[in-house]
């Protein structure tokens, strides 16, 4: 083994203190530090990753005091498969905005790329912590990066959107917290795995009420309707780099907080029925509302919440092939959109309003990104030969497999309104006159270079799906080991 | 009508809430319903004395066994304040004069002169303190803070060094980071203690307790002078 | 002490704590001030804080610090909340004061803090 979990933690942690020194003689350094701890964080998940496929879970105890009296970290195939995906697409955010944010000066620079690493070291935390109070901390971190990322831009909206992602978060932190001592005051610790041992003894009522609170709480980071209101504005009028980091890297952890609870800390029978249900609403009031938006962000905000609806559905029919399709998607998702969010912010660049209408005809002018755009959209409405298609069809084959003919056509019928608004765009770009006189802006080559890999991996994983599916499979698994993940954390020593 | 129907939303959100907190209760040891159950506060308490020869066990908690916890805490501060300056940012030929209705009384200036250096070792009182009794890194950072509001309150031109302030802040940021990072290397745990702990009530006992909480105090101290700062030099538009 | 006075004590505790929420969590929701939103947002985390502290209270409890000659574990308080709420209030500092700063930089753009006049906070 070359390092333990908690590095994910304490380096960036370490770093975030030390930039502001560094700064101070070489300006430089506030840019290149966060890639490379973010490049280090990779090369480190993707070591305990394979460590972890052969020898089983790794349990970090912290301070000292085994579970349940101290806090742990528990990287299993389960959260470090996610933590890779979180890390991977952390480096590449970094990448685009190199050369993106050149043009800002050192102070906002400096704010910007410290706020950026945190925002995905605190997703990376939520992933990895096993405490409930500890997740609280760590969404806290991330929310209040992405409050201030939001509001980067000083232009007049930005303000506004970030002002309405606060509102909405501090009230998700205000549930979250009673839901925590509701569960302590009965249980008396905030182990996760402890809590999970001991949920049987609770009374149930108190059991339902903190899990209602817990599903609000996580609903607002996860996007899910209703409670998503924050979602479309912030994705809309943040930086493009941090829209494609809040859908790439913030919402899964959102989910992951939201599965973690259902699955492994809560007994509740009716919970992954509830999943269902506010997955299908979600998904469908996503897509309807997506297919209306005239600016092209904000539909693509829209697109990922409904895709986060279709993650629930998903990991609601409680099978394993049901995790595994869920797991699928939710790797698909964090490649296909950033892809688009990435060339999108390209494809409106001069445009005031990114209006949806500022694309006509720009395949011309800017055939790569163009073409990058349309792999994406192919991918992510699941067009055969990508990404997008092994992972609906799993999806779909786990419900067919459950007898959910209903969830099915619901879906099948909502794929075609998904199918309808980005063959839109696409049709736009390609056939359409240009008519404004809006200049096109070359990508940076660090863009490109982005964009060229996140294409490429939509084509590997189309053409050969079971480069992934190991990895999959194993999460899924330790996923549903649930007495396994109680066994490995409350039997961790000090290595 | 908004707000009769928020009222009614309330009500009953309030019914329910205030429902299952009477039923939890109140003052009882909430575990007794349940043999089953063995509280980790019972485990903190009796660890506090035994192994870190720690009087204060909020102290002990905080800083030690659940010590990550105050790691994130400590770092939501710190980025708290870059988002400030972040979301406040202008170019720097934009940042003007500090708005003054009125300037203070040459009695709030003295004053504040004669206390500024009470607070301040009052603060220090209480954070090297906080393994020994109430308070800690964050409320002695507070006082320290306060002592700073004072003095930019009552002195209009009184004014903190931004680098000033954003090294204190990080060089406490990096000791917690690297007290913690030291007990990992010495073959235990992030945060693990590897000092002696001494005897009990004892200023130098605890081991790496009090220096953690010494360096939060300091970055407590300095992030919220700096918060303060950011806000009261935010100039105010003339054409409101 | 006598138990029927201690159960009035648990609804007289938890009732104001709750009714502390509730009125923050009128003020943000009714009101049209921004600062009177981030207001009744702090309230509700001061409100918050209070339901945590007493929650870890214990009949006839003592503070949880030890001292030469007093060791006696079993009559101490819950330390745990007050560590966690600890936590919280930082927590809830640090929130408010980017709210804060967000309501400064809305006032520098549209010189008021009325959100009706805000087009985009209306919902």
């Amino acid at each position: 083994m070359v390092g333990t979990p908690v590095l994910f933690i304490a380096i960036p942690l370490l770093a975030a203190f030390l930039i502001p020194l560094i700064g101070m003689v070489w300006k430089e350094s506030v840019r290149i530090i966060p890639g490379l701890v973010l490049a280090y964080l990779l090369v480190l998940a993707i070591n305990l990753l394979s460590y972890v496929t052969v020898n089983g879970p790794i349990v970090e105890v912290i301070a000292g005091w085994a579970p349940p009296i101290g806090i742990n970290l528990v990287f299993n195939a389960f959260s470090g498969f996610l933590v890779t995906i979180m890390v991977f697409m952390g480096l590449l955010v970094w990448l685009y905005s190199y050369r993106f944010k050149s043009n800002v000066e050192y102070e906002a620079a400096r704010k910007y790329f410290l706020l950026l690493m945190m925002l995905i070291t605190g997703s990376v935390g939520i992933v990895l912590t096993g405490d409930i109070f500890n997740m609280f901390v760590f969404i806290e971190i991330t929310s209040i990066s992405g409050y201030a990322l939001t509001a980067f831009y000083t232009g007049r909206d930005s303000a506004e959107a970030s002002f309405k992602y606060l509102m909405m978060g501090s009230i998700a932190s205000v549930m979250l917290l009673l839901a925590i001592m509701i569960i302590y005051s009965q249980l008396g610790t905030l182990n996760m795995a402890d809590v999970a041992s001991k949920m049987h003894l609770m009374d149930p009522k108190l059991k339902a009420v903190s899990f209602i609170l817990f599903v609000i709480a996580l609903g607002i980071e996860a996007e899910v309707f209703p409670l998503n209101g924050w979602a479309p504005d912030a994705y809309a009028e943040a930086p493009g780099p941090v829209g494609a980091a809040f859908s790439g890297i913030v919402v899964k952890a959102g989910v992951y907080a939201l599965i973690r609870y259902t699955y492994t800390i809560f007994d509740l029978s009716g919970a992954f029925n509830l999943l269902i249900i506010i997955g299908l609403i979600t998904l469908v009031v996503a897509e309807v509302a997506a297919i209306r938006q005239e600016k092209l962000k904000r539909m693509l905000a829209y697109s990922s919440i409904g895709q986060m609806g279709l993650v629930l559905v998903s990991f609601g029919i409680g099978t394993k092939e049901g995790v595994f399709a869920a797991l699928f998607i939710m790797l698909n998702h964090a490649i296909i959109k950033p892809l688009l969010f990435f060339s999108g912010s390209y494809l409106v660049y001069h445009s005031k309003k990114k209006m949806i209408s500022d694309v006509d005809g720009i395949g011309k002018l800017a055939p790569l990104t163009s073409i990058l755009f349309t792999l994406g959209a192919f991918a992510i409405v699941g067009l055969p030969p990508f990404a997008g298609f092994w992972s609906k069809l799993s999806f779909l084959m786990a419900a067919a497999d459950s007898n959910m003919l209903l969830v099915i056509g619901l879906i099948l019928s909502v794929s075609v309104v998904e199918l309808v608004y980005y063959m839109r765009v696409v049709n736009r770009i390609f056939f359409f006159k240009r008519t404004t006189s809006l200049l096109t802006r070359r990508p940076t080559f660090n863009a490109y270079v982005v964009m060229i890999i996140l294409g490429l991996m939509i084509l590997v994983i189309g053409f050969y799906p079971d480069s992934v599916s190991m990895y999959l499979h194993n999460a899924a698994n330790s996923l549903f080991d649930k007495s396994q993940y109680i066994h490995s954390v409350l039997t961790a020593t000090i290595q | 009508m908004k707000k009769i129907l928020v009222l009614l939303l309330l009500a009953v959100v309030g019914f329910y809430l205030a429902g299952t907190f009477f039923d939890i209760g109140f003052g009882n040891s909430h575990f007794v319903k349940n043999d089953a159950i063995k509280p980790v506060k019972d485990i903190y308490l009796q660890q506090t004395v035994q192994e870190l020869k720690v009087s204060n066990a909020v102290t002990s908690i905080v800083v030690n066994f659940r010590g990550f916890d105050t790691l994130g805490e400590v770092t939501v501060l710190f980025l708290s304040v870059t988002a400030l300056g972040s979301i406040l940012y202008k170019k720097r030929h934009h940042v003007g004069e500090r708005s003054v209705l009125f300037s203070a009384s040459s009695i709030v200036t003295s004053g504040s002169k004669l206390l500024f250096p009470a607070i301040v070792l009052l603060g220090a009182y209480v954070f090297i303190h906080g393994h020994l009794s109430p308070g800690g890194g964050f409320q002695g950072g507070v006082i320290i803070a306060t002592g700073f509001l004072l003095m930019l309150l009552a002195y209009e031109n009184y004014s903190v060094s931004h680098n000033g302030l954003s090294i204190v802040e990080s060089l406490a940021g990096i000791t917690f980071v690297g007290v913690g990072l030291l007990g990992f290397m010495n073959g235990g745990t992030f945060l693990q203690n590897f000092l002696p702990t001494g005897e009990l009530n004892n200023l130098f006992s605890g081991g790496i307790i009090p220096i953690i909480y010494i360096a939060v105090g300091f970055k407590v101290a300095a992030e919220l002078t700096g918060v303060i700062y950011t806000v009261l030099n935010e100039k105010g538009e003339q054409n409101g | 002490m006598d138990s029927a006075y201690f159960q009035y004590l648990n609804y007289a505790i938890y009732g104001t704590a709750v009714l502390v929420m509730l009125t923050g969590l009128y003020a943000a929701l009714v009101k049209k001030s921004l600062l009177k939103i981030v207001i009744g947002l702090s309230i509700v985390d001061s409100g918050l804080n209070l339901l945590i502290v007493t929650l870890g209270y214990l009949k006839g409890g003592t503070a949880p610090i030890f001292s030469s000659g007093y060791n006696g574990t079993q009559t101490m308080v819950d330390p745990i909340p007050q560590a966690l709420v600890l936590t919280a209030i930082v927590i809830g500092f640090g929130v408010t004061a980017v709210a804060l700063s967000l309501v400064i930089r809305l006032w520098r753009h549209h010189h008021t803090l009325y959100i009706d006049e805000i087009k985009n906070l209306k919902w």
